[in-house]
């Protein structure tokens, strides 16, 4: 009831804000002497409303109450039982750092993970892309070809690679390798090498989509620039560099910034195909078993309280420095 | 203004009607019934599912006189359980939750100590307490009775072990073989080229490895916890443990075991020895007949011992709620019923799995691999540790045997427990 009451009470501070919103703009309009259209606003706000009352369920309540989880010992089992505890959560996240427990292993894995996964799935999309461009016979089946492991559910494919990757000399690979006397090898429990083989398992799964968007880009650059390059005497490469890029920037933003938020939430293959180990633990998958498994929700919400601002700052910073004068 | 207004106002009954306006009684159908929810881990549809539901039928047409009616509703579990937990945990906070639940036995301590559950204790006659093989208790009161029984062992590949010259017919469960006699078993297949035994060292994504391997530790003399659940070092990490521990190591230093094991190499020949629960029983029988054509072809032998003797246990157990529903009479008699001696063998013939009442009879073949099964739980099963820091305990167990491959055996132990004692200490 507390739950139902507290969100009813910040959808009303919501509905508040949202009014407060369309008064200032009524103030601001007849400071400046302006007439103010009331209909044609009006109908603009609602029809913003439905957007604004799905995101405000979905959004912004859940952020809300993650911040304040943050601050209680709330333990999902004894929800009666929430209290106020102040910087304790990030006190103890602090702690587990320096201490070099399973948060330091999740902060180091989410880190290489997303430095190595960032770069090969935009140059693997950006490829792709560049490659189903050329209009040839039958690169539509190659489309398909790269789009369809998108839409294969993660499960499925973690358990598709966990078969090829099995260590047992009857594995896919393993066979494969066998055939040149290569002895069974463990791939994915390899700590050196499970985060570098689930970035290629993620990259390989996600580029199709990326390909696509790279695609409807490149199918926007004016086709006169390249034939303007070409007149000037410009090669493949440099068209590449003076005509492609400048015109797949708005779209190479777009798709770091939504690969790089995606990667810092990595928890399923590894969840799948490993376990909760020092190798594979990512941020996500920490936060989900301290508060799914273990029921800290309180702590599980301060790490992704700190996750959060940390993929915010990073995401404005890539807007500042990828940007361009108009994104900046 | 009028109209955006109303929407807004127009969304708030919504918000109330969701809302679970209880006043501590029963819910009462249009024929007077009071209705007592149940709520099952399985699909409604699977063998088990329907069992249940003949079982809340059952229910209802005996207490119809009574006008108590349980409702069912069926939540399928995925691996791992994370997905019903998550359901229980949902209905708690809606104050929705059923009267009577199903819940993984290892659970019982962290539900009971966040009032999730309903003791019991005061209902259960010492009759019925005898009868049952185990139930589930927290600081020694009764939260949850078993609706299964599980147990596990050795299956193994007769056609091998005689190439290997190996006799195994004195390791009964009053007898079983020794720890010596099993790596001295291991090594006569190793010779013949097989794989002696798959240890499932590899299936620590989940309770599998827990499950299966913790029994090695009590029979090499170790423990996990204090009584109280709160205490691992000197425990885990104590000298007799670590023998356990050291046991798997040495398996796999002399090749008789790997973590790379592959997941058919028994049923394909490869391996010799397959460690695994009461749930193979009806696969061998049924999956692989080229290999396994008939009972002929393969066995079932107990866990080996060193200075005790000791087997898995543990299945899926019933338990009343702490809901909103105050009087607790009609999930009693749903819980007793579910569990009487006719209820337990209607699920167990369902599933496969071994009766939690001694009443039951099951009346298996003379060693037949459920006798065997069965005999051991009796005689050596002991439950996985009694603690509130479960979930803590199996993943720090399961992190002990990934990194048994690598690591040397007192150093990990060492490490896991430290770590699962700073978690277990966030309890005290």
């Amino acid at each position: 009831m507390d739950l139902i009451l507290s969100a009813i009470l910040i959808f009303v501070a919501f509905v508040l804000i949202f009014l407060g919103v369309f008064i200032i703009d009524i103030i601001r309009a007849k400071k400046h002497n302006q007439k103010y259209r009331f209909k044609p606003m009006l109908a603009s706000f609602l029809f913003l409303l439905p957007a604004i009352v799905l995101a405000f369920f979905f959004v912004v309540l859940p952020i809300i109450y993650s911040l304040a989880y943050s601050f209680t010992d709330y333990n999902l089992l004894k929800p009666e039982q929430i209290s106020f505890n102040g910087f304790d959560n990030f006190v103890k996240i602090f702690k587990d750092i320096a201490s070099g427990g399973m948060l330091s292993h999740a902060i180091q894995n989410t880190l290489l993970f997303v430095v190595l996964v960032v770069p090969l799935q935009i140059g693997l999309a950006l490829g792709l892309a560049l490659f189903c461009n050329v209009k040839v016979k039958g690169n539509f089946f190659f489309k398909v070809c790269f789009f369809t492991p998108v839409v294969i559910s993660l499960t499925i494919t973690s358990y598709l690679w966990l078969e090829i990757l099995s260590p047992s000399e009857t594995g896919l690979l393993n066979s494969f390798l066998g055939l040149f006397g290569v002895a069974p090898q463990d791939f994915i429990n390899n700590p050196k090498m499970t985060i570098i083989w689930i970035v290629i398992i993620s990259a390989w799964q996600g580029c199709g989509y990326q390909m696509l968007i790279f695609l409807s880009a490149l199918s926007g650059i004016r086709k006169d620039l390249y034939e303007a390059a070409r007149l000037d005497g410009c090669n493949a490469w440099q068209r590449f560099l003076h005509v492609t890029l400048p015109g797949l920037r708005p779209t190479l933003l777009y798709i770091t910034i939504t690969v790089f938020i995606g990667a810092c939430r990595i928890m399923v293959q590894p969840m799948l195909m490993v376990g909760y180990q020092e190798n594979s633990v990512t941020l996500s998958y920490l936060m989900y078993y301290e508060g799914y498994s273990k029921h800290y929700v309180g702590y599980s919400a301060a790490i992704a309280l700190i996750m959060t601002i940390v993929i915010g700052t990073i995401t404005l910073l890539q807007r500042k420095f990828l940007g361009g004068k108009n994104n900046g | 203004m009028k109209k955006s207004k109303l929407l807004v106002l127009g969304l708030l009954p919504l918000l109330l009607a969701s809302c679970n306006t209880t006043n501590g009684e029963a819910e009462v159908d249009e024929e007077g019934n009071a209705i007592v929810k149940v709520l099952f881990h399985v699909d409604s549809k699977s063998k088990e599912g329907i069992a249940y539901k003949k079982l809340v039928d059952g229910f209802n047409r005996e207490y119809a006189s009574e006008k108590i009616k349980a409702s069912a509703t069926f939540k399928t579990r995925t691996a791992g359980g994370a997905d019903y937990q998550a359901q229980l945990i949902s209905a708690k906070l809606d104050d929705a939750l059923a009267d009577v639940i199903t819940f993984d036995a290892p659970n019982c301590s962290s539900y009971a100590e966040a009032g999730l559950l309903h003791d019991i204790t005061d209902e259960m006659t010492s009759e019925e307490l005898d009868d049952f093989i185990s139930v589930n208790t927290y600081q020694e009161r009764i939260y949850g009775l078993p609706i299964q029984e599980s147990s596990a062992g050795f299956y193994y590949n007769k056609a091998l072990f005689a190439q290997a010259g190996i006799d195994v017919s004195g390791y009964t469960v009053e007898n079983p073989w020794t720890f010596d006699e099993f790596k001295a078993a291991c090594a006569k297949l190793l010779a013949i080229g097989k794989t002696p035994v798959d240890m499932r060292l590899n299936a620590t994504k989940d309770e599998t490895a827990t499950y299966l391997l913790y029994p090695f530790i009590h029979a090499a003399g170790g423990s996990f916890v204090s009584k109280d659940g709160l205490t691992c070092e000197g425990y885990l990490n104590s000298e007799a443990s670590i023998k356990g521990f050291q046991f798997f190591k040495d398996l796999v230093n002399a090749n008789y075991t790997s973590y790379s094991v592959g997941d058919n190499d028994f049923v394909t020949g490869k391996a010799a020895m397959y460690l695994s629960s009461g749930w193979t029983i009806p696969e061998l029988d049924n999956n692989y007949p080229e290999m396994f054509p008939n009972r002929d072809s393969w066995g079932l032998l107990p866990y080996p011992k060193d200075v005790n003797r000791a087997s898995a246990t543990g299945s899926w157990s019933y338990a009343v709620t702490n809901n909103h529903i105050q009087d607790k009479t009609n999930a009693i008699k749903l819980i007793k019923y579910l569990t009487k001696a006719e209820s337990t063998t209607t699920v167990t013939n369902a599933t496969g799995m071994i009766p939690s009442r001694l009443s039951c009879d099951p009346k298996y073949a003379a060693n037949s691999p459920e006798a065997v099964l069965f005999e051991q739980l009796k005689q050596t099963g002991i439950a996985r540790p009694e603690t509130v820091g479960y979930p803590e305990f199996s993943t720090n167990f399961r992190n002990i045997i990934y990194k048994l491959k690598d690591g040397n055996v007192r150093e990990v132990v060492n490490q896991q427990t430290a770590n699962l004692q700073s978690e277990l200490n966030e309890y005290k």
